[in-house]
């Protein structure tokens, strides 16, 4: 065994002596054939071909003790590649678009692969997230007090999660965090002492003592929070995320232990959490800050911490191994009907329906609470299959051109058969070159997924820099581009190669260029037939998301953004208490209209096309409760104006409502269609929150339904009561209102303001330098970040489908270039017979524009037939509509014209004589 | 000329090991050789008799080096070695039985 290998070994390391030896063998064993031929008196001529006929092909007998050395596999092979690597260098142009065309297409794969991996497939980096299970599967946030109309529960409140947690064994831990840090406002972090430390806004997330401990977490530095941490009273403490350390703290080993400022509370940072934990969901804004839930009535003077109906908490636990998880969801279901049943939710008979279909659904909570993924999962799905069909697109372009190329080195093939190579060694030599073409464009593809993704991850979330995704392809990402490749360069290269392999080599020889090859052209056709199709779906389904994108942009949001600008602030975090908010709102009131050019200065809570709402359950006095719910927003007396909503009926809300006066409210057109019968007069009703209490608003107006959180929730009921306004009912210290902070101030001014921003953060620092702007945007950009995902997928949309246009002309072009050449000779009698220069060009384009137009004919209904897929993600577009197919139907015949064209016109330029001449 | 028998699958390379058997031969002179000790009635296909040599050298049966013939040209002479001759008796033991038995059965119809 041994010697064999050395033996082997030796032929391969040592191949040209090995081979030179074999020569001279070979060499001597026919010289002394020809000797003994002359002695017995041949003449010598005659002796060497005697000789020659004896010994056979001299090629095929060196190959068969090639063979019989056992060294030809890997031998071949490496001769192979060789070989393959000298004919691609030889074919520059070919080599080139083959190498584009599948670092495009594996390029873009490879792209989205990255984004599916790391967005749907990953876990959270913390201990055994298998063995993680979340209570909940829905989206729900962020503070909720009404009852759940579906009865799926996924947000609890602090009581529910507390007696979840005292209840269940089953749990080795059960933590809880705060659902909606995403969404309020940044906690203002400034490190006290050291001087000049500027309050910054970062991102804070309240969660439970054991929540470090569920997740089996070790602390970089310092601790991680504890159960006695998450005690009301005792002193507030925090753990800093690791990016958060490296970034603004530069590593600082003394941040541990320090006293920091947050919303003006003093909290310790007690540790930092370990290097790449991004929390327990993948958000665009990972936290910056972890602290105990129970400190959240004191940071942000939230008092639903304390309320056992107010729901704000994910819980998630690690469960003991052996349990049975259905069992669990049965129990945890009825303690949870349990614990509602005291709450006020559910304290009439109406309510009895409701309370029994509450329940909850255990899910995975390995990968997190699924929040970012339940917004992608359709769109990288979508994306998956359109980057699929472009990978399709691609391999049929690649087969084409392999087709092509094999074709016309079908007089080479053919010579080395007659030679005496072996037909699977020829097969080989075509499959080497496939496969080293594959590769190249692997690589090469893998560059391509790197910026790819990268332009991926911006345009999905854009100004966001600290998404914990990273764009660098990981080994698994790797591995699938080569796969993708290998498979594409094997499969394709097998088709041509077995076509090439069909030829017999008589056959080819004798009739030089002019052989046609029936079932090679055909094979070309249908590839051209596919790949027009497909890039009519593809550009089909281009259009109707730019459609839906126009549709959406251009919906009527009932608001007028020209020359409106949002500066969003924080009174909260300056500091401010909400028996200072009348002062304060009065002083940016004087302020901003003392600016050159303001109009209208408008302070609420939320604005229009802005991420948040908040929705109450509302019941309308005298009523039923319909179950339903509204979303409020405080707002000052030139809001309506500042944005550009209509009053319809009654009145808007005015200066004469003063904090004092009983509370009044405008309502929007969708309130009336929702809470009131058609035609009944709504002004003058009362309404509040439902059950027995007090119904403290009176509707004094009708506002128009002007689109808050985005176009697709548009129509949805809302209430507008005066800022500062307050229920009667309401019999809280002032002081305990957070509602009465503003979240936005709007301006409207009499022409476009260049500097603005620079002018609103010195009008606010004036007021009090620790009021910032959190953020300053027009209302224009401020819409068009709501439809930022939109916008990505209908550009990618475009990508993909200019790339398979791009692809399919490519590939017309190349195979009517082929069969220009092939005819060349064909053309040349014609047009010595006295065919015109126009006649030889119509012939060509009919040829090329037939498979086009059997190819849109198969795309057609395909298309429309695929639209039933992406309907979910288009905006009121059902169907393809004339506009969208014609306008993809004229871009590939364009296309197809000129990729036919061209070479059409190449081929009315053959001189007739030389083309004959050439035969 | 006297007629020629083609050879039966695999007996190829019990001719050889039998031809180098008797000394270090070329491969030119082992196809002679052949040809000769069989009166002429064996000829090897000269196409393969090299693809069974170096097939033979990799399973150890023969082994080679190069020396300078009889008319003073380097050749590669090859030349049994010890496995090539346990082989050696081992095939020619399984020829004369096969052969035997052919005859026997040939013989008694």
């Amino acid at each position: 065994m041994l010697s064999d290998l050395l033996f082997r070994l030796r032929a391969l390391m040592r191949r040209d002596s090995v081979e030179s030896e074999l020569d001279e063998e070979l060499r001597s064993h026919i010289e002394q054939q020809v000797e003994k031929h002359i002695r017995s008196g041949m003449a010598r001529e005659e002796a060497i071909r005697q000789t020659r006929l004896q010994f056979g092909g001299l090629d095929q007998v060196k190959e068969d003790c090639r063979e019989s050395r056992g060294v030809n596999f890997v031998e071949t092979s490496f001769q192979d590649v060789r070989y393959a690597l000298r004919q691609l260098r030889r074919t520059p142009g070919f080599t080139f678009t083959s190498v584009v065309t599948l670092a495009l297409g594996i390029g873009a794969n490879a792209a989205i692969f990255t984004l599916v991996n790391a967005m749907l497939l990953k876990s959270l980096p913390v201990a055994d997230p298998k063995t993680l299970i979340r209570i909940g599967d829905a989206y729900q946030c962020c503070v909720n007090d009404g009852a759940v109309a579906s009865g799926d529960y996924a947000l609890f409140s602090t009581n529910t999660y507390e007696e979840f947690k005292k209840n269940t064994p089953e749990f080795e831990d059960l933590a809880a965090m705060q659902a909606g840090f995403a969404f309020f406002d940044p906690l203002s972090v400034r490190r006290v002492g050291g001087g000049g430390n500027l309050a910054h806004s970062s991102v804070g997330e309240f969660v439970s003592g054991n929540y470090f401990q569920t997740f089996g977490l070790k602390p970089e530095a310092g601790r991680l929070l504890i159960d006695t941490d998450d005690v009301k009273g005792a002193s507030v403490v925090a753990v800093m995320s690791y990016e958060e350390w490296r970034k603004d703290y530069n590593g600082d080993y003394s941040v541990i232990g320090s006293t920091f400022s947050m919303n003006t509370k003093p909290v310790t940072v007690v540790g930092i959490a370990p290097k790449g934990f991004y929390g327990d969901r993948l958000t665009t804004a990972p936290p910056d800050f972890y602290l105990p839930m129970k400190q959240i009535a004191t940071v942000e003077d939230a008092e639903y911490v304390d309320n056992p109906d107010s729901m704000w908490l994910y819980v998630m636990g690690r469960v003991k191994p052996g349990v049975n998880r259905l069992a669990l969801q049965a129990k945890l279901s009825a303690r949870l009907r349990h614990i509602l049943a005291s709450g006020k939710n559910f304290s009439t008979a109406n309510d009895k329906p409701l309370l029994e279909k509450a329940h909850v659904i255990l899910t995975d909570g390995g990968g997190g609470i699924q929040i970012m993924q339940l917004a992608y999962t359709s769109k990288l799905n979508l994306l998956m299959w359109i980057s699929g069909l472009v990978l399709l697109i691609v391999c049929l372009n690649i087969a084409n051109l392999l087709l092509v190329r094999h074709i016309s080195r079908k007089a080479e093939v053919s010579i080395r058969a007659a030679l005496g190579a072996g037909r699977v060694r020829i097969i080989r030599q075509l499959l080497a070159e496939s496969i080293v073409l594959a590769f190249l464009g692997g690589t090469a593809a893998l560059g391509v997924s790197y910026l790819a993704t990268h332009m991926l991850l911006t345009l999905a979330f854009p100004g966001e820099n600290n998404v914990p995704i990273q764009a660098t392809p990981s080994i698994t990402v790797v591995a699938f581009a080569l796969a993708v490749s290998l498979v594409t360069g094997i499969l394709f290269g097998v088709v041509p190669a077995l076509i090439a392999a069909q030829f017999k080599p008589v056959d080819a020889l004798r009739s030089g260029t002019r052989a046609t090859v029936g079932g090679a052209s055909l094979v070309q056709s249908g590839l051209i037939v596919l790949q027009t199709s497909l890039s009519l779906i593809l550009l089909v389904g281009a259009g109707l998301f730019a459609a839906s994108l126009d549709k959406l942009q251009n919906t009527d949001m009932k608001l007028e953004s020209k020359n409106r600008y949002i500066l969003h602030i924080d009174p909260q975090a300056a500091g401010y208490l909400p028996s200072q908010m009348e002062a304060l709102y009065r002083t940016i009131e004087e302020r901003f209209h003392e600016v050159s050019g303001v109009l209208k200065v408008g302070i609420s809570t939320v604005t229009p096309m802005e991420a948040h709402n908040n929705d109450d359950p509302i019941q309308i006095e005298g009523r039923p409760d319909p179950h339903k719910m509204a979303a409020w927003n405080r707002v000052n007396a030139e809001y309506f104006d500042a944005v550009g909503t209509r009053v319809t009926m009654g009145r808007g809300i005015e200066p004469q409502d003063t904090p004092s006066r009983p509370m009044i409210a405008a309502v929007n057109q969708a309130f009336v269609k929702t809470f009131f019968k058609p035609g009944e007069n709504p002004i003058g009703a009362h309404f509040g929150e439902p059950g027995s209490g007090p119904k403290d608003a009176t509707i004094i107006g009708v506002v128009e339904d002007t689109v808050y959180t985005g176009v697709r929730m548009k129509n949805h009921p809302m209430f507008f009561v005066p800022i500062l306004q307050r229920a009667a009912s309401d019999k809280r210290p002032i002081d305990k209102v957070g509602a009465l902070y503003a979240g936005t101030i709007v301006l409207e001014t009499a022409r476009p303001i260049r500097d603005m921003e620079s002018i609103a953060r010195k009008t606010l620092a004036a007021v009090n330098p620790d009021l910032t702007v959190v953020k300053f945007q027009t209302l224009d950009q401020q819409i068009a970040d709501r439809f930022a995902d939109q916008r990505m997928i209908s550009r990618l949309m475009t990508l993909f489908g200019v790339l398979a246009l791009l692809l399919a002309t490519l590939g017309l072009y190349g195979v009517t270039s082929y069969a220009v050449a092939r005819r060349s000779s064909e053309i040349g009698i014609r047009m010595a017979l006295g065919s015109e220069r126009g006649q030889v060009i119509a012939m060509i384009l009919r040829g090329a524009i037939f498979q086009v137009v059997l190819g849109l004919m198969i795309g057609i209904p395909a298309a429309l037939f695929c639209v039933r897929f992406v309907r979910s993600q288009l905006y009121q577009i059902t169907n393809a509509d004339a506009n969208v197919i014609i306008n993809a139907l004229a871009a590939l015949v364009i296309a197809a014209c000129i990729a036919a064209f061209v070479p059409a016109r190449r081929a009315a330029a053959i001189d007739p004589m030389q083309a004959l001449r050439a035969e | 000329m006297s007629q020629h028998i083609d050879l039966p699958q695999g007996t190829l390379d019990l001719l050889i090991l039998r031809t180098v058997a008797l000394g270090p031969q070329h491969g030119w002179a082992i196809s002679e050789r052949v040809q000769q000790l069989s009166s002429n009635v064996l000829r090897i296909q000269q196409g393969s008799l090299y693809p069974a040599l170096h097939r033979l050298e990799r399973r150890g049966l023969i082994k080679a080096h190069w020396g300078v013939s009889d008319n003073s040209r380097r050749a590669k002479y090859y030349e049994l070695s010890k496995a090539g001759r346990k082989q050696l008796e081992v095939e020619t033991d399984t020829w004369q039985k096969l052969t035997a038995a052919v005859a026997q059965v040939l013989g008694a119809a």
